[in-house]
């Protein structure tokens, strides 16, 4: 064969893929994949790619496959907004799923405005993703809010005998100093009689917490609502129990950020302070009464990330692109204007329960699963005991 | 209750400051007696921490491998400095230290996606070895054991480090090769070599500061980020060439975030990074450093 025959032949089979792939739905999907936060960057990730195969494997939306393009924002704002504009203009996504950080959530809810392009955000809780002079008719928002974290801290915490004083410990950024508002905003409410006698602020990400530890314990708090979360919440344990930190209050701590998902406990096995108040999206580990549809995505999930833990934030990705799929399918169209108007109070199915979004906020009524951490003998880690679903009060079946 | 409280921020403080020198002290080594710009050193330090967290591991899941698999995390950091140093690195001494910066950036992306590649992305810990468990009431403040040993350790490397670099041979080598590297080569002292060794003593530390660290700190990715730019800190405003001044830097650094969260609870950060300010407009080459050549 010629030299030029075969190179037009490496061009066919080259355009080959692309032309195949023009009928597949495309979703981009910036999220952090490296850095301290891609620990839960990558099982959002592997939720929403393990959503997309199995309704791939149903045969689509629409009868058109879904596609994932996943991109690694770094938690950074400006990356996220170049990863989104390069998904739209370059790649020619027609969705927007991703960003975990209240930082890189309102910058690419901007780019998804300009080029009128729908955006559901996984995990994203600071109101301003949706505040008034933020919201447009494409973003939608699948992570729970600032406001039901911190009144769901405040109900818990009002419900303690014998406190009288509470100390908050959050990192300093928009996130924590929006719960910690909302904390003790409703706190205030319900118990007027109770003081708070310290609050500190670490940086995120702060490598060293022992000096905010011993200046919390000085005021002497009876119990601590903590925002700290992840690597921080990690941190915080390591070095505030050999201090007497958590003994000191009797463990009357809770702690908003999902320390309770299985990620944070089997990182920390045995070290876990049990006996606090922790949530998670997904409790995973479900004593009680598990729905049968919850242990039926564990089982799935836990082959999919080839892992015995599985994670209690995958549900988030996996949650965000049912959601997208069921708007696709209501509206009949992926035309943009459609689906976000099709996604605009619709409820949608997650392994954990239905969801709604808010026609006029676009937030969803997403609560989490509250609950004191146990040891369990089945498992090497701490568990959510009899998880409660809260939003943001306990809601009973 | 007052006096007992400020003793323990003051512990606190100490220990901040010691975990702090740890990791500082190789930097110093490299950057303060070397002048190399070694960005990636906060690089060893987190490999050093990833290591020890798989040698435990390894060698057993029990809090008592812990010291063997630390010794053998900074080993083998040490070992990965020297072939960075040998093979890579001491092409660029001498040149514009950009380009040292250059490179060693780039080594930190590499060494970051490696351990990603090998660790993943979750947090990972390490439990605290038995035998330091546990903490002692000083006055009314609880110090942990591990604190202690992290305090002791670090006034042990102060004046382990300081020893060597004045007393020893080798040592004043290192500082004469600071100040005029040809002239030395020319006088046939083995520069290449004693580079090379710094170099391994440095990464050894950087490894052995983030084994030490994993009881008391989650292993995440970004640690090397996050570190090295206090580190650089303390290292520069103790002056540049100095290894007490690091200690003091850290020192400084440790108390001022310590009693700072107190006086300006919202600007703790604020406090230190002031102070440091006014350090280097008052002595421009850091409290203990010389006028730089």
């Amino acid at each position: 064969m010629s030299l030029r025959r075969l190179l037009a032949l490496a061009c066919a089979v080259a355009i080959l893929p692309s032309v195949a792939m023009a009928d597949t739905i495309k979703i981009g999907f910036p999220i952090p994949l490296s850095g301290p936060t891609a620990s839960y960057g990558n099982p959002i990730l592997k939720g929403a790619q393990m959503a997309v195969e199995e309704i791939n494997a149903k045969g689509g939306v629409l009868g058109q496959k879904l596609e994932i393009l996943p991109r690694d924002s770094k938690a950074n704002a400006d990356e996220a907004v170049r990863l989104a504009r390069e998904l739209i203009i370059k790649d020619g996504v027609q969705f927007l799923i991703g960003t975990l950080t209240s930082a890189e959530a309102p910058a690419v809810s901007t780019i998804a405005k300009e080029n009128k392009i729908v955006f559901l955000a996984p995990s994203a809780k600071a109101m301003l993703l949706t505040a008034p002079q933020n919201l447009h008719p494409y973003v939608f928002r699948v992570a729970s809010t600032t406001a039901t974290e911190g009144q769901s801290g405040a109900y818990i915490v009002s419900k303690w005998q014998g406190v009288k004083k509470v100390a908050t410990i959050a990192p300093d950024y928009a996130y924590g100093r929006d719960i910690i508002a909302a904390f003790t905003e409703h706190l205030k409410q319900l118990r007027p009689d109770i003081e708070i006698v310290d609050q500190e602020w670490p940086k995120l990400g702060e490598p060293d917490l022992t000096p905010f530890i011993t200046a919390q314990m000085s005021k002497k708090p009876d119990a601590v609502y903590c925002a700290l979360f992840s690597g921080d919440f990690i941190t915080l344990v390591k070095q505030a129990t050999p201090l007497g930190y958590f003994k000191a209050i009797n463990n009357r701590l809770a702690d908003g950020g999902e320390v309770g998902a299985v990620d944070i406990t089997a990182a920390l096995g045995n070290d876990y302070p049990f006996g606090i108040w922790a949530d998670a999206y997904d409790p995973v580990v479900w004593p009680g009464n598990e729905p049968a549809e919850h242990k039926a995505f564990i089982t799935r999930l836990k082959a999919y990330m080839k892992s015995d833990v599985g994670s209690g934030w995958a549900i988030q990705g996996y949650s965000a692109v049912e959601a997208l799929a069921a708007g696709i399918q209501k509206a009949g169209s992926t035309n943009s204007d459609k689906v976000a108007a099709a996604l605009a109070g619709l409820t949608y199915d997650t392994p954990v329960g239905k969801r709604t979004f808010d026609a006029k906020t676009h937030n969803s009524d997403a609560g989490e699963f509250w609950g004191i951490m146990v040891k369990d003998p089945a498992y090497p880690y701490a568990i959510i005991s009899s998880p409660g679903y809260y939003n943001p009060l306990p809601v009973t079946n | 209750m007052a006096a007992s409280f400020l003793f323990s921020q003051f512990v606190g403080g100490l220990t901040t400051a010691m975990f702090l020198f740890l990791i500082a002290s190789g930097l110093s080594l490299v950057f303060g007696v070397m002048r190399v710009i070694n960005f990636a050193h906060g690089s060893f330090y987190m490999l050093g921490a990833y290591l020890a967290w798989q040698m435990v591991r390894w060698l057993h899941p029990s809090a008592e491998s812990f010291w063997p698999a630390a010794l053998l995390a900074a080993s083998s950091v040490a070992l990965l400095g020297v072939i960075v140093e040998r093979l890579l690195l001491r092409f660029l001494y001498g040149r514009e230290e950009l380009y040292q910066l250059l490179f060693t950036y780039a080594l930190v992306l590499i060494l970051g996606d490696a351990a990603k590649f090998a660790w993943g992305t979750a947090q990972l810990t390490v439990s605290r070895p038995a035998v330091l468990n546990g903490s002692i009431d000083i006055l009314g403040a609880t110090v942990p054991y591990y604190n202690l040993f992290i305090m002791l350790l670090g006034l042990a490397i102060a004046l382990g480090g300081w020893r060597l670099l004045s007393g020893s041979g080798a040592g004043r080598m290192v500082r004469a090769a600071s100040y005029d590297r040809e002239m030395l080569d020319a006088l046939g002292a083995n520069v290449g070599g004693i580079y090379t060794g710094m170099f391994a003593v440095s990464s050894f530390l950087a490894g052995l500061s983030g084994a030490l660290v994993t009881p008391i700190s989650s292993i995440v990715p970004g640690m090397d980020v996050e570190i090295i730019v206090q580190a650089f800190i303390v290292v520069v405003i103790g002056g540049l060439g100095s290894f007490w001044g690091t200690f003091w830097g850290s020192l400084i650094y440790g108390l001022v975030l310590s009693f700072g969260i107190l006086i300006f609870p919202s600007f703790s950060l604020f406090s230190v990074f002031a102070l440091m300010a006014v350090i280097l407009i008052v002595r421009p080459w850091g409290l203990l450093g010389r006028p730089i050549r």
